[in-house]
């Protein structure tokens, strides 16, 4: 199967999540007790009012109406008005994307640069201190809830040594780089940065430890195999083995992995988020769902399902280039 | 039951590794905290209120008295730094935090034990049934793995608390009942809603191991004889697919008896919990403490943590011993 081909089935199957995701959340909406009217102007409401906002917001439709209306925006791109603010879901969502955006790849960027070295030295040293000393960190940092190492973080470094502020963000990245272009003053960009370390670390943390376990593993397998004594035969110097052709072989299982741990990023996110008071769509997801605002929480839920499966399509086409013989499996 | 070079194996990995040991010593403290949380425990978890060393009591925060006890008649909080009579101090409704540390591992465990539980029964015979017959079944059973998989597990699983709440299920508690701990509540929560949930967002895990492990011994000779004999699916897949695929599953479940226990202390944090007496409920409690009484937010963590490792320390040590390929959920 050719890789194009390969593509177009993916994407096929990537509609179909989509839809199923969709119709889990609306499913789940449908079956969720009270009426919404009560939850968009109160129970104390006047009755003409409350048919009114039942009309508005096509509450009164049959239930396959309502289901034929919300699959069709999803298409052109309309999630419906959330019940809090009355405000466009997808504004909503979309304003919150790059706050997360940058967290999730601040976090990436610590756990990759932390841990494929960390993983290397561990897999070349086996059964030395520094072996020991990596395998300790990553099983602390895969069995430490990111929620209590965050507010630990916080109370070290920021409470008691004061060396990173606590509190909600007053900038984002691209207003910062924004300030930069126009005033030349790099102010609100160190500003950011002193914000996002602590929540990078707190996200990032279980992604190094997993990502140094995988490597410090593959790396060891790959090590036993008879290329690694054929190249140091022809006299190759142990480290361009090792990063040249043993991590290379050793990235392909990494990457899959890490596809698939995309959710429990974006699940950490959620809760880093609350924990920093981080502006991003985990809070926002919090707060929908406090107030029971189902169209901004199905909103929410529906794009993390979409991008979701978007990535992992890319991870799959740059996966099949890198080793065609997935297209066949 | 156990196969011979099955024991050998986990007896061998098991006395070279003195982690696999750490771990079950770990796992071994936790459950019995958990199992004699009335017996350890120093005061009653959800009493408010707080006892000083003269056994003064003063009444929680909150109600209408309280500011009895402020010098000049004003509002003053009843929580205490850690003393003799309060191990590690009370919260800020004058609960006892030592007690509530204890009574937390049961919340954990039984959630972790259960959910997982729950997991491996309904996600083992979808992925055998998919992996065994194959074709269009597994294609559209696959499919249905897929939507769940785009769902972070977090994620889906606040979506459905959304929708059946967080009750919970109050069973009398053995210990007390058996009259050994006095003064301690009769009954004990199980996070009821919360523990389906954690199930219905983990199952998928081991519909793929137990659909891989079909595909694989459905070709195999002795499968294709014991059609040949006349057996049925339902024998075949009971007697010799499932025994095939357990020695992955059980690797699995106890890795995510770990991750269940993360999500549940997840949950919890973010005030989702069938039980106020829940680690991740502590620390949300603690959270706003963090200032001036850390310690209430950073014990029931260090909880969480032992017992996590415990659970991966035994799930490492099996993998090892046993040896299978699988992928799960972490976190």
């Amino acid at each position: 199967m050719a890789l194009g081909k390969f593509l177009v089935k993916r994407l096929l199957q990537g509609v179909f999540v989509v839809w199923g995701v969709v119709t889990v959340m609306f499913t789940l909406r449908a079956v969720s007790p009270g009426d919404p009217a009560n939850l968009i102007v109160g129970e104390a409401a006047d009755p003409h009012l409350r048919e009114q906002v039942r009309e508005q917001y096509g509450l009164n439709e049959p239930i396959y109406v309502q289901y034929a209306d919300y699959l069709q925006g999803i298409v052109v791109g309309d999630f419906g008005y959330s019940f809090q603010s009355g405000r466009q879901v997808e504004a909503m969502v979309i304003e919150r994307v790059p706050a997360t955006l940058e967290l999730a790849i601040a976090a990436t960027i610590i756990a990759i640069l932390i841990a494929v070295p960390l993983g290397v030295i561990s897999a070349s040293r086996r059964n030395e201190p520094a072996d020991y000393g990596a395998t300790m960190f990553s099983l602390l940092g895969i069995s430490t809830p990111n929620f209590w190492l965050g507010l630990m973080l916080i109370l070290l470094l920021a409470v008691q040594l004061g060396l990173f502020p606590t509190g909600r963000r007053p900038v984002g990245l691209a207003e910062a780089l924004t300030a930069l272009a126009t005033t030349g003053y790099a102010t609100g960009l160190v500003v950011w940065l002193k914000h996002i370390i602590l929540p990078a670390i707190t996200l990032g943390t279980y992604f190094t430890a997993l990502i140094t376990r995988l490597t410090r593993s593959g790396m060891l397998d790959e090590l036993g195999k008879p290329y690694v004594d054929a190249t140091e035969a022809k006299g190759l110097p142990a480290a361009l083995i090792r990063y040249k052709h043993v991590l290379r072989n050793t990235m392909i299982p990494i990457v899959t992995v890490l596809g698939l741990q995309l959710g429990t990023l974006i699940g950490g996110a959620v809760i880093t988020e609350t924990v920093f008071s981080w502006p991003g769509l985990g809070d926002r997801l919090i707060q929908a769902l406090n107030a029971r605002d189902w169209p901004l929480m199905q909103g929410i839920i529906v794009f993390i399902g979409i991008s979701f499966v978007l990535i992992n399509i890319v991870v799959d086409a740059l996966y099949a280039s890198l080793d065609p013989r997935v297209i066949d499996e | 039951m156990i196969p011979e070079r099955l024991r050998s194996n986990l007896k061998r990995e098991f006395d070279r590794s003195l982690l696999a040991k750490l771990g079950l010593v770990l796992l071994v403290g936790v459950l019995l905290m958990a199992v004699f949380a009335p017996i350890i425990a120093t005061h009653d978890p959800t009493r408010t209120g707080y006892v000083d060393e003269n056994g003064n009591e003063y009444p929680p925060r909150g109600a209408e008295y309280t500011t009895q006890i402020g010098e000049d008649g004003e509002f003053v909080e009843v929580e205490v730094e850690p003393n003799e009579e309060h191990l590690l101090g009370t919260n800020n409704i004058g609960q006892d935090v030592f007690s509530r540390f204890v009574y937390g591992a049961r919340t954990s465990l039984l959630v972790g034990l259960l959910g997982t539980g729950l997991a491996v029964l309904m996600g083992v015979p979808f992925g055998l049934i998919a992996g065994y017959y194959g074709g269009r079944v597994d294609d559209v059973m696959m499919r249905i793995a897929d939507v769940m998989l785009a769902f972070p597990s977090l994620v889906l699983a606040l979506a459905l608390i959304g929708v059946f709440g967080t009750s919970g299920i109050g069973v009398p508690d053995p210990i007390v009942m058996a009259g050994l701990a006095d003064g301690m509540p009769e009954s004990t929560a199980i996070p009821g809603t919360v523990t389906i949930v954690v199930a219905l967002v983990t199952w998928v895990w081991f519909a793929r191991v137990a659909r891989g492990e079909a595909m694989s011994v459905r070709t195999e000779e002795y499968v294709k004889a014991a059609r040949s004999i006349g057996a049925s699916d339902w024998t075949i897949l009971r007697r010799h697919v499932l025994p095939n695929s357990l020695t992955p599953v059980i690797v699995l479940a106890t890795i995510q008896v770990a991750a269940v226990v993360l999500l549940e202390s997840s949950l919890s944090f973010l005030g989702f919990s069938g039980t106020t007496l829940s680690w991740g409920y502590e620390i949300q409690r603690g959270q706003d403490y963090l200032r001036t009484r850390w310690w209430i937010a950073t014990i029931p963590g260090i909880g969480i943590v032992l017992s996590v490792i415990a659970v991966n320390l035994l799930g490492d040590w099996l993998r090892d011993a046993l040896d299978p390929n699988i992928e799960g959920e972490r976190g």
